[in-house]
């Protein structure tokens, strides 16, 4: 459509929603109406019939829908009893490997024996089993309770992640922990520590905060080789710019349970 | 008068018959509504505006409701089947609000 004066409208090529505007209802009304007016009909059947078929896809809509709400509910809340069930199911699981691995331990003494290589077996055994997390330990050490930063910080972003755990724990194997546990799951060297959703795993179980390391290790020197580490400055300089929760305290005794997940994968042994 | 009992007696038959909707037409009912409300509002606009006619209505709202659904069902055929319902809500509502504001401007003269 040209100006007046001949030019083309600069915005002629963006005509689809100038259309849209300037023409919103049925060119035809016009056009009927040009041709001599709305003729008095001879009875609105049509129009009554299609005000019927509206009235009808509203109700049938809003009724549809409504309907499917309390269904959408119901499937939800049985998601929910699934995955309850399903971690029951793991830990019920979990139990039986330890009362299993208890009556390994214990057929395994019986079958050694007492003579003087069964002997320096089992002294190995009792010397590798805690390093591994293959039993439960107990001794003193440290527990830090770290937590995202309070609500109303700057930045939403002040949330523990995944690697700021994995650097604690790295931390902790560095300043001489003998066994590291967090919120109750040992560690050992096959333990995973991701980020998963909104959630941290270990061993892919979910963590809900705030997280409690416990780390088992000389009660003299693991505190102070901790604050040295790479995993305790990383920890300092995020409680101090980033106001997340981070207190470490000395425990004189603590009790890691071992780690159920302890398995041979591959491995065989030699006969 | 007619159409009000119509849309009357059409709520009444949805509630009483509550048919339910059969899964594969389901994701054009919604479609179905936008078009229904865009030739209602034009319909309306131009009775305010003195020139309704009940033939251009009707036909008006089949072909309104029927491309829309076209549009959705092609759509699904070649996989863009929710951009282009996007598409149809759209540009409907821009008719409807600018029908609705027209029909004010006549309602109220403001």
């Amino acid at each position: 459509m040209p100006e007046p004066d001949g030019r083309a409208r600069p915005d002629r090529s963006m005509d689809l929603l100038n259309d849209i505007i300037r023409q919103p209802v049925d060119p035809d009304y016009a056009v009927v109406a040009a041709r001599g007016g709305a003729r008095r009909p001879r009875g609105r059947w049509d129009l009554a019939l299609v005000a019927v078929v509206i009235g009808a896809l509203f109700t049938v809509a809003a009724v549809e829908t409504t309907r499917s709400a309390p269904a959408l509910e119901t499937e939800r809340a049985e998601l929910i009893t699934r995955i309850r069930q399903a971690e029951a199911q793991q830990d019920a699981q979990r139990a039986q490997i330890a009362t299993l691995d208890d009556e390994l331990a214990r057929l395994r003494t019986a079958a050694l024996g007492d003579d003087t290589e069964a002997k320096e077996l089992t002294a190995e055994l009792t010397a590798l089993e805690p390093a591994t997390g293959a039993t439960a330990v107990k001794g003193p050490g440290l527990s830090i309770i770290v937590d995202d930063a309070p609500a109303d910080s700057a930045d939403s972003r002040d949330q523990v992640l995944d690697i700021d755990l994995q650097i604690l724990v790295n931390g902790l194997w560095e300043s001489g922990a003998e066994a590291v546990a967090i919120n109750g799951h040992r560690l050992s060297n096959l333990t995973a520590i991701r980020g998963a959703g909104d959630a941290i795993t270990v061993d892919y179980r979910s963590l809900t905060r705030p997280y409690q390391i416990q780390a088992i290790g000389d009660p003299r020197t693991l505190p102070a080789r901790w604050v040295e580490s790479s995993g305790g400055a990383w920890w300092n300089e995020l409680a101090q710019n980033r106001r997340m929760r981070y207190e470490v305290t000395s425990v004189d005794e603590m009790t890691l349970e071992a780690d159920p997940g302890m398995t041979l994968r591959y491995a065989r042994v030699q006969r | 008068m007619i159409p009000l009992l119509g849309l009357v007696a059409g709520i009444i038959v949805g509630l009483v018959l509550a048919p339910s909707v059969p899964q594969p037409l389901e994701p054009y009912l919604p479609i179905a509504i936008v078009a229904a409300m865009d030739a209602i509002f034009g319909g309306l606009r131009a009775y305010l505006e003195g020139n309704f006619s009940d033939r251009v209505f009707v036909v008006s709202f089949v072909s309104n409701v029927l491309i829309a659904a076209l549009i959705v069902f092609i759509g699904d055929q070649i996989g863009v089947g929710s951009q282009l319902s996007t598409a149809v809500v759209v540009v409907l509502g821009i008719r409807i609000f600018t029908n609705a504001a027209a029909i004010r401007r006549a309602l109220f003269h403001a």
